[in-house]
């Protein structure tokens, strides 16, 4: 089992980090790795259970995910890959953000727990832990520097 | 009941805060409202369910806490109030410290929820949430800062 932990500050206030993030359609909005996505079915992206299929930039494939659980109290969503080109097995990851009440800032932590599949742990954990989590917030506190 | 958070960013890694707060008899150490500490019956300071007592430095008043947690995988730990010269009962509050991986700083987080026993409720919450956490932060990074 692979565990990746990745956390950040972001410098604004969570109710408007978490209005970018919260819709479980929006990934290519915001994330430079991703393009296109739909909700499989038509369904609204914030219904628990609904499958998110979009694409990794440049040709790199298609993800599809399913959303397992999202909190407006925790600002939290859990989600698992049914499908994707990463050789991994298992992967169930969330998105948590939490308010740094001094400075009203946002820390956002993303988890992951899966197995790897082929025998590069080491370029999945960077393609999870690096391109995808830690671009993330890297856009995220850019987006809205002050 | 009434709950208070607060949370903040300290320049300094998550194990090297979590040395200096783990120790339940440590708050003259680094907070600067605390006098003295001394764990009741000589037991060790890490041992749950001991109780600290200690002192103010304002006005010398007494408080007697109880260790109810303690985990250093979370950094995490939970305490209620037995004694105190401020007007609460039901006192029950938990820290925790969390490691930001992007930039090596930590988030602190501490909470509290109990009842107001005389006087306004949201001004002793506000005097704890300031006075003892936020302070109590300032000084860990006035301590530790990198």
């Amino acid at each position: 089992m692979t565990k990746i932990f990745v956390s950040a500050v972001i410098d604004a206030p969570i109710e408007k980090v978490w209005a970018r993030v919260r819709d479980f359609n929006n990934l290519p909005e915001w994330h430079p790795k991703f393009s296109r996505s739909h909700v499989e079915g038509g369904l609204a992206s914030d219904r628990v259970g609904c499958v998110r299929n979009f694409d990794i930039a440049g040709g790199g494939g298609t993800i599809r995910e399913r959303l397992l659980e999202l909190s407006d109290v925790e600002h939290s969503f859990r989600y698992c890959i049914l499908t994707s080109p990463l050789p991994v097995e298992g992967y169930v990851a969330q998105l948590t953000l939490y308010p740094v009440t001094v400075g009203d800032k946002t820390v956002g932590i993303w988890t992951a727990e899966f197995d790897v599949t082929n025998n590069d742990e080491a370029g999945v954990v960077n393609a999870v832990a690096k391109d995808t989590f830690g671009k993330a917030f890297e856009v995220l506190n850019g987006y809205f520097a002050r | 009941m009434i709950k208070v958070y607060r949370s903040a960013i300290i320049n300094a890694t998550a194990d090297k805060v979590w040395k200096l707060v783990r120790d339940f008899n440590g708050l003259p150490k680094w907070h600067p409202a605390i006098a003295t500490s001394e764990i009741e019956g000589g037991l060790p300071a890490d041992r749950v369910g001991c109780v600290r007592r200690f002192t103010r430095k304002s006005d010398g008043g007494l408080l007697r806490e109880q260790l109810l947690s303690l985990a250093d995988d979370t950094r995490c730990l939970t305490y209620n109030i037995l004694v105190s010269p401020m007007p609460v009962a039901n006192y029950m509050a938990g820290m925790r410290f969390t490691p930001i991986t992007m930039g090596g700083d930590t988030f602190a987080e501490w909470w509290a929820v109990f009842d107001v026993t005389s006087g306004p409720p949201q001004s002793t919450a506000d005097d704890i949430g300031d006075n003892v956490f936020v302070a109590g932060f300032a000084a860990i990074g006035r301590l530790l800062a990198h």
